[in-house]
């Protein structure tokens, strides 16, 4: 009799364990629902880009109270728009004038370019959640500051003179004639056209 | 007593790889920071839009056993939880210029003709917003509130499920390759036509 009841309990055990098993495999659905990505527009361009920059940067930033620490990766590059270029020529001789430089700023397309690390509110009981509006005006800040700071570590003076350099060669080639690209403003125009890509 | 020695040994070992566990990894901490110079001619720009919801199950979308107690638990919740988020991603065709020679580009004077064979067109994701758009937010009794560290998760998911999309669907990048070609034909041909009045030929090599 003890011996049955014995077998009879693990029988029961092992069938609770294999429910268990069976019910840990079950697919489970995400309650958030992806939709098909849309095209919304391809525009056609002529940008000459020369460099490129990859940075890890942290978002600090409070609201009130509330607080957010994040890390985030951002991609950017600095251009120039060759669309409306002209060459002047003069004899043997082209002379071009390098455009205005463009820095664009994004945020990396790579696994985990956006991590938050931590909320919280300075008063104990009260909430710590940031808004989608508030966490996009820290960014902002980001942007901004990233863009001084890539004219003031000089990588837009690096971007134009490389420019200079590439065009050159690039004109020398095409019209078999001798090239000179004046550059206006080797450390770059301040209020460049930057390509601000947060929404308001 | 030999056993005792070994034991002794992998006591000691043991204690100093708890003490000192980074002494081989001193990268912890250090952010990341990259300039390199390119030579790259853009073409063409496409953006991309994602939009994800987020929503609690219902009955009658579960599959399985696993899912109906899970709708049932968010059925019994006091209040909704709804979220629509989106931005855009941004992909870039471009021709490498530092693989472009010298007998790459062929001026034939009798012809009148200037014959360019610029390298493949390439394509890469530029970057994509840093922001996201709320497009619609209801939180209502006493659900938990939507917040920063699952819109990040989110933005992840929705970027890995775009890029998914892009390699499974050849439409994005034959679409942004096309335009490309077209801008440089265009391009190259209204700067270097000139006075001389040469046709100019663009080709793209494999």
């Amino acid at each position: 009799m003890a011996r049955i009841q014995i077998l009879f309990v693990v029988l029961l055990l092992l069938a609770a364990g294999g429910a268990a098993v069976w019910y840990y495999f079950l697919p489970s659905k995400s309650r958030v629902e992806m939709h098909d990505a849309t095209l919304k527009e391809v525009k056609e361009i002529v940008r000459l880009c020369t460099v490129e920059i990859y940075e890890e940067v942290p978002v600090k930033g409070h609201v009130g109270s509330r607080n957010l620490v994040a890390r985030e990766v951002l991609v950017g590059n600095i251009s120039f728009d060759l669309d409306g270029l002209r060459l002047e020529n003069n004899g043997d001789t082209v002379h071009v004038t390098l455009p205005r430089e463009i820095v664009e700023v994004y945020e990396s397309t790579g696994p985990e370019s956006y991590t938050v690390i931590d909320t919280w509110n300075d008063n104990l009981f009260e909430s710590a959640n940031i808004t989608t509006a508030e966490e996009n005006r820290m960014k902002q800040l980001i942007l901004e500051k990233f863009v001084k700071a890539v004219y003031a570590k000089g990588y837009v003076r690096r971007a134009r003179a490389e420019a200079v350099a590439n065009l050159t060669s690039l004109l020398s080639a095409f019209t078999g004639k001798t090239v000179v690209v004046t550059d206006p403003a080797p450390n770059g125009y301040q209020t460049a056209k930057r390509e601000n890509n947060l929404p308001r | 007593m030999n056993v005792l020695k070994v034991f002794a040994i992998f006591l000691v070992t043991a204690a100093f790889s708890m003490v000192f566990p980074s002494c081989g990894d001193d990268t912890q901490g250090r952010i990341y920071s990259e300039v390199r110079s390119v030579n790259k001619l853009q073409l063409s720009r496409m953006t991309i839009s994602k939009l994800a919801t987020i929503n609690d199950l219902r009955l009658d979308e579960a599959e399985n056993i696993k899912q109906t107690i899970a709708a049932l638990g968010d059925a019994v919740k006091v209040g909704s939880r709804v979220g629509a988020y989106s931005y855009d991603t941004y992909m870039t065709a471009f021709v490498d210029l530092s693989a472009l020679g010298p007998q790459d580009v062929r001026i034939d004077k009798e012809a009148g003709t200037i014959t360019i064979d610029l390298p493949p067109i390439q394509t890469e994701f530029s970057g994509r917003d840093m922001g996201i758009k709320e497009v619609h937010y209801r939180v209502t009794g006493l659900r938990s509130q939507i917040d920063a560290r699952e819109r990040a998760e989110i933005k992840e998911r929705m970027n890995a499920a775009i890029k998914k999309e892009v390699e499974e669907k050849p439409f994005f990048r034959d679409r942004l390759v096309n335009s490309a070609r077209s801008k440089a034909q265009m391009f190259f041909s209204s700067l270097l036509s000139g006075e001389e009045g040469y046709k100019v030929i663009v080709n793209f090599k494999n």
